[in-house]
């Protein structure tokens, strides 16, 4: 008979064997995670290697971080990679391997490298923004425009969830009394379960897309929460390529997911984007009010324009009329009646020099004065004797003079 | 003229700004300038109150938003 050992005589051996091996303490190992949960403060899960090709798994090894170490290496992974420790993440771990006979073999992790992870998480994040680069669709919603006046709001989000509620009480509670009005997609805000949840929500909306301006995808205000669900291709193609614009919130201050540079717009926290709403849609409204103010202003200037010209014509056209009576008076009195004389004066004056010229003449022609200039006046039977042949001698001729008069024969006739 | 109530909010703001055009270009007829402030008053009422709620409304959706 062959000599045997019990399984657990033998797992003793591997256990002791495993222990001695100083190549198996305090190594760093990196790994995918998987089936990570939490149990009694503890945290399991499976560290895997899979094929870089077919994604098989090549190498798996259950590995366990004790309730001691938990709290520590989960805060220093939470701090530098923005989202806590779940399946699927590529970590770098100090482990050391151990052999329980009843439990196998795992590996203990006693400490992360935070920074080996941040860096895959951002080579992941690169390789999505890549792919939807070059389908041409990363910047779709972004170059959406954004209608004036966007109040109809689609709200995914976690029904009841507190980043929802200050959302729905910052948008409605707005100084402005912006008329906001919203319904609510519900959907998984976190886990695994969340990118085809909001997807599914998402097709709701598009559904009847006529009935919204944008949508809110809005998680939870203020806890550091895990992101990594986030980081999630078929989600960004669906935001990137949704008919309306996006605003996401999902509530994270430093990191940055993948769907930041799809979505129209970004924001850090739900009450961030009620925020951005009101201020979208204040403008609007403020320019409803410089309408209302330009057009009474333009009326009003209209109406004081008018009043201006009435007051003007109103005191103007007094003016003018009594200006012209007294014109017209002033006219009448002084001026006209001396023109009136003075042509008047001057007609007569200019009719008694005529006349004085007249009687000069007459004067200057009387026969009296010819007379007495030496002429004188031969008169046959009382007629002027004006030519000679009328003239027979021995006729009577009367020769009268400036003073006095002759008889005179006449001796010879000179023909 | 449409009535004001079957003007969506771009068009009401539309005819806002056409309003405005008319009072301020020179040959704005006196006659007409009650009409259009009217109607500008009926379409920066219908503007506002596209934009903004009354305190009873706002109550309202809060209350129903509480219940959900």
């Amino acid at each position: 008979m062959n000599e045997s050992l019990s399984l657990s005589q033998l797992n003793e051996r591997i256990g002791l064997a495993v222990a001695a091996d100083a190549c198996l303490r305090d190594v760093w190992v990196t790994a995918e995670t998987g089936d990570l949960r939490i149990s009694g403060g503890h945290c399991y899960l499976e560290l895997i290697e899979k094929d870089p090709v077919s994604g098989r798994p090549v190498a798996r090894l259950r590995a366990i971080i004790w309730a001691s170490n938990y709290p520590r290496i989960s805060a220093d992974f939470v701090t530098a990679t923005g989202q806590q420790l779940a399946s699927d993440l590529k970590i770098m771990v100090r482990v050391s391997v151990n052999f329980h006979p009843a439990f196998g073999l795992s590996a203990v992790i006693s400490d992360i490298n935070p920074e080996f992870t941040c860096g895959d998480l951002i080579r992941r994040r690169r390789q999505m923004i890549a792919r939807l680069t070059q389908e041409g669709i990363i910047d779709m919603n972004r170059s959406l425009p954004w209608p004036d006046v966007a109040l109809r709001v689609a709200v995914v989000s976690a029904r009841g969830a507190a980043g929802y509620g200050d959302f729905i009480t910052h948008l409605y509670e707005n100084p402005l009394r912006l008329r906001f009005s919203t319904r609510l997609f519900p959907a998984v805000m976190q886990g695994e379960s969340a990118p085809q949840s909001i997807i599914d929500a998402l097709d709701l909306i598009a559904a009847e897309m006529d009935a919204f301006d944008c949508v809110v995808i809005i998680r939870g205000g203020g806890a550091t929460g895990d992101l990594s669900s986030f980081e999630n291709y078929d989600l960004a193609a669906n935001i990137a390529q949704f008919p309306l614009p996006v605003i996401v919130g999902i509530g994270h201050e430093r990191d940055v997911t993948v769907l930041d540079y799809v979505a129209a717009v970004r924001v850090k926290t739900p009450t961030a984007a009620a925020e951005w709403l009101i201020d979208h849609n204040s403008t609007a409204l403020n320019r409803v009010r410089d309408l209302a103010s330009d057009i009474f202003r333009a009326a009003s200037d209209i109406v004081s324009g008018g009043l201006q010209q009435l007051a003007y014509y109103q005191g103007i056209i007094p003016t003018i009329a009594l200006g012209n009576v007294s014109r017209a008076a002033s006219a009448l009195d002084p001026v006209v009646p001396d023109a009136i004389r003075h042509a008047v004066e001057a007609l007569v004056r200019r009719h008694s020099d005529r006349l004085d010229a007249d009687d000069r003449l007459i004067a200057a022609l009387s026969p009296q004065s010819v007379l007495r200039r030496g002429y004188s006046i031969c008169r046959v039977d009382g007629h002027a004797v004006t030519d000679a042949a009328a003239l027979s001698p021995d006729d009577i001729m009367t020769v009268q003079f400036a003073r006095g008069s002759a008889t005179s024969t006449v001796n010879k006739v000179n023909n | 003229m449409q009535p004001v109530s079957e003007l969506n909010y771009n068009q009401a703001l539309a005819e806002l700004e056409q309003i405005l055009a008319q009072l301020r270009s020179d040959d704005c007829d006196v006659d007409r300038l009650t009409a259009l402030t009217a109607r500008a008053v009926d379409l920066l009422n219908h503007c506002r109150s596209r934009l903004t709620a009354t305190d009873l409304e706002l109550r309202t959706i809060l209350r129903n938003l509480s219940q959900e």
